[in-house]
């Protein structure tokens, strides 16, 4: 990126919309390049060249996130064939830390877009819920390098936990019913 | 028309008198020295100046980009990721305890557990270990190449004139006489080994072998420009051993070979390397290969075992990472050569990227579009280590032992040591590695599991 007039004013729109500072901006652009193998646009495909990634047991759905458009801001359901270097902004920001200057209302939201969007990871369908197919998919998924679980037990797994997840909180597990979700709550915090 | 002819006889005087002056100059300062191995210290007078030119340079630019108000260097690169060097089980532990309210050890899976795969997957994407060994290292500061110019900008007219001039040097001057060179040595190596060949098996012929290959090679050493420093020599490798060295262009071959007598192994191939290396083998048993029995990894094994066990036999050089990388890192050394049991002598081969870069990114450019970078250079400066011998171990395998030469090659050079493959840059990630994440995971989740059902 240079110093141009036209290029620095985009830079700060997108400071702006997503909070990351310039440096970070012209580093994530610097990467978002490589990937794309200095197209505009990013597409699944691209995300295969990361070596480090394959080791990742729930790859498939880190890239899926990427481009569901959810996540996105962009509709309510469906994936995006290809994404822009400010979807790709819009997707990393979730990860940002939590800032010590927010006050409780920015903190709330910026705590419920971070739970919206592990929520939608494991809600593949887009119907604002979570199955008990849906869950048993994604421990599936993370168990599957394992050749020596076999499908059955890691069911069983999934169903176990799903019985302690639903004594915690009635019916099936709703982003607006958070009062309700202790584990999923507590536990991020720590992690952001 | 007339009068054009005392001009013409002018000229054409003053041309062979300058070539004549040219080739005397390049005998006596180059050519001499390279045949007896002695060096007048041309080109470490020629670096200092360099050196002193090109801070001059960087210092004008600062002060120019001070007074623009423009931001010089680049941020550093690893400032964008908090990274947290905690494994896979301590973290996923701490996520659990600060969700439930319960003990550690009682849910076998939570839903937090995705948490943990969900950020390192997001920081490989953000940023990996592997794919920036796989382009050239970035410079701080600017040595006149408009090659290494990322982030410098047009700064001041005396600056531009400089790196104008350097132009001229390096492309009207230098490249000739550097092209001169490198013709002069390849046909002598040519020449000299195949008259070699000619001569009787012997101790007169071994001698006078040696002697052309380390002429050819210093004359080639010279067509570069590279200003080689050793350490350890007494550490060089002797008859009987295998040499290994870390990989970054096909010019690391010329400056070990131009210090020490090696048997080369190597692919044959077509055109002019195939005319020099049928003629080097004239002279002396180096190992080449048709292109059939490369992929043949048992018979390469068996020639180089039978190699290696004659000890008159020379030491052999060989590159273990398969592939150029850019010299700031060292990856998987292939285990073949490190099955074959007779001694390693490791060497580390450093590059200072300051005055050319000799990587050879073998997607981007071509052999002779790279050799043409060389030559176009100010200069290749570098360091060779000599590490002391090493063997293998009774209860060691190859893979092991060969990490452990990696690692000691890495310590040296100052090099990232890496425990991936260089094969990476074309291939795809093997699937006993996809594995290994997810079988530590979920020996952790069917381990508690287990002990459950058992309770």
């Amino acid at each position: 990126m240079g110093s141009s007039q036209s290029t620095s004013e985009e830079v700060r729109e997108l400071v702006g919309k997503t909070g990351f500072s310039s440096d970070q901006i012209e580093q994530l652009h610097r990467r978002f390049k490589q990937l794309s193998g200095n197209q505009l646009t990013i597409r699944k495909e691209n995300f295969n060249n990361i070596p480090d990634l394959e080791l990742n047991p729930i790859r498939s759905k880190i890239i899926r996130a990427f481009f569901d458009n959810r996540n996105l801001r962009k509709a309510p359901t469906g994936l995006a064939d290809e994404i822009n270097f400010e979807d790709f902004l819009t997707i990393m920001s979730y990860f940002r830390p939590i800032e010590t200057n927010m006050d409780e209302e920015q903190l709330e939201h910026c705590r419920k877009e971070k739970l919206r969007f592990l929520f939608h990871m494991y809600d593949s369908d887009s119907d604002g819920r979570i199955t008990l197919e849906e869950y048993r998919n994604v421990v599936e998924e993370l168990l599957s390098g394992n050749p020596h679980i076999e499908k059955e037990s890691a069911r069983s797994i999934a169903d176990g936990a799903m019985m302690e997840a639903a004594s915690v909180c009635v019916g099936q597990m709703h982003p607006e019913w958070s009062g309700e979700v202790f584990q999923l709550r507590k536990a991020y915090v720590c992690v952001f | 028309m007339f009068l054009l002819l005392p001009f013409n006889s002018l000229i054409v005087n003053l041309l062979g008198i300058s070539l004549t002056v040219l080739f005397t100059l390049l005998l006596v300062f180059i050519i001499v020295p390279a045949i007896f191995g002695v060096s007048f210290g041309i080109r470490k007078l020629y670096m200092k100046t360099l050196l002193k030119i090109f801070a001059w340079a960087t210092l004008r630019m600062e002060r120019g980009a001070k007074e623009k108000n423009h931001q010089l260097y680049k941020p550093y690169t690893n400032g964008i990721i908090a990274k947290d060097p905690t494994s896979l089980e301590e973290e996923i532990k701490e996520i659990r305890k600060s969700g439930s309210n319960k003990a550690l050890d009682t849910p076998e899976f939570e839903l937090s557990d995705i948490f943990y795969f969900c950020r390192k997957g997001m920081e490989t994407i953000m940023d990996d270990e592997v794919t920036k060994r796989f382009s050239a290292e970035e410079l701080e500061s600017w040595n006149l190449l408009s090659r290494t110019n990322y982030n410098f900008q047009y700064i001041s007219l005396r600056l531009t004139v400089l790196w104008g001039l350097g132009v001229l040097i390096r492309y009207c001057f230098l490249l000739p006489l550097r092209i001169a060179l490198a013709f002069t040595g390849v046909s002598l190596l040519v020449v000299g080994t195949t008259m070699v060949g000619y001569l009787p098996n012997g101790r007169f012929k071994e001698f006078m072998s040696k002697h052309v290959h380390l002429m050819c090679y210093r004359i080639c050493v010279r067509a570069l420009t590279a200003i080689i420093t050793y350490h350890d020599r007494e550490n060089r490798p002797r008859n009987g051993g295998i040499c290994v060295a870390n990989h970054t262009s096909p010019i690391d071959v010329i400056i070990l070979a131009s210090d020490g007598y090696y048997a080369m192994v190597g692919q044959i191939h077509g055109g002019l390397m195939g005319v020099i290396q049928k003629a080097m083998v004239k002279a002396c048993p180096h190992v080449w290969f048709e292109r059939s029995e490369v992929k043949d990894r048992h018979l390469v094994a068996e020639r180089l075992t039978e190699h290696v066990q004659d000890k008159s036999k020379l030491p052999i050089l060989i590159f273990p990472e398969g592939t150029c990388i850019n010299n700031t890192s060292v990856m998987m050394f292939k285990k073949g050569s490190f099955e074959i049991g007779a001694t390693v002598y490791p060497v580390a081969i450093k590059y200072d990227p300051q005055f050319g870069d000799a990587f050879w990114n073998s997607s981007k450019y071509g052999m002779v579009t790279y050799l043409l970078r060389m030559m176009t250079s100010w200069a290749i400066v570098c360091s060779v280590w000599y590490l002391p011998p090493m063997t293998r171990e009774a209860n060691e395998d190859a893979v092991h032992f060969a990490n452990r030469v990696k690692s000691a090659i890495a310590r040296q050079g100052g090099l990232v040591d890496l425990l991936w493959d260089g094969g990476l840059k074309r291939e795809k990630v093997k699937d006993t590695f996809k594995e290994e994440q997810q079988k530590l995971y979920s020996k952790m989740i069917v381990g508690n599991h287990e002990d459950r059902s058992r309770s």
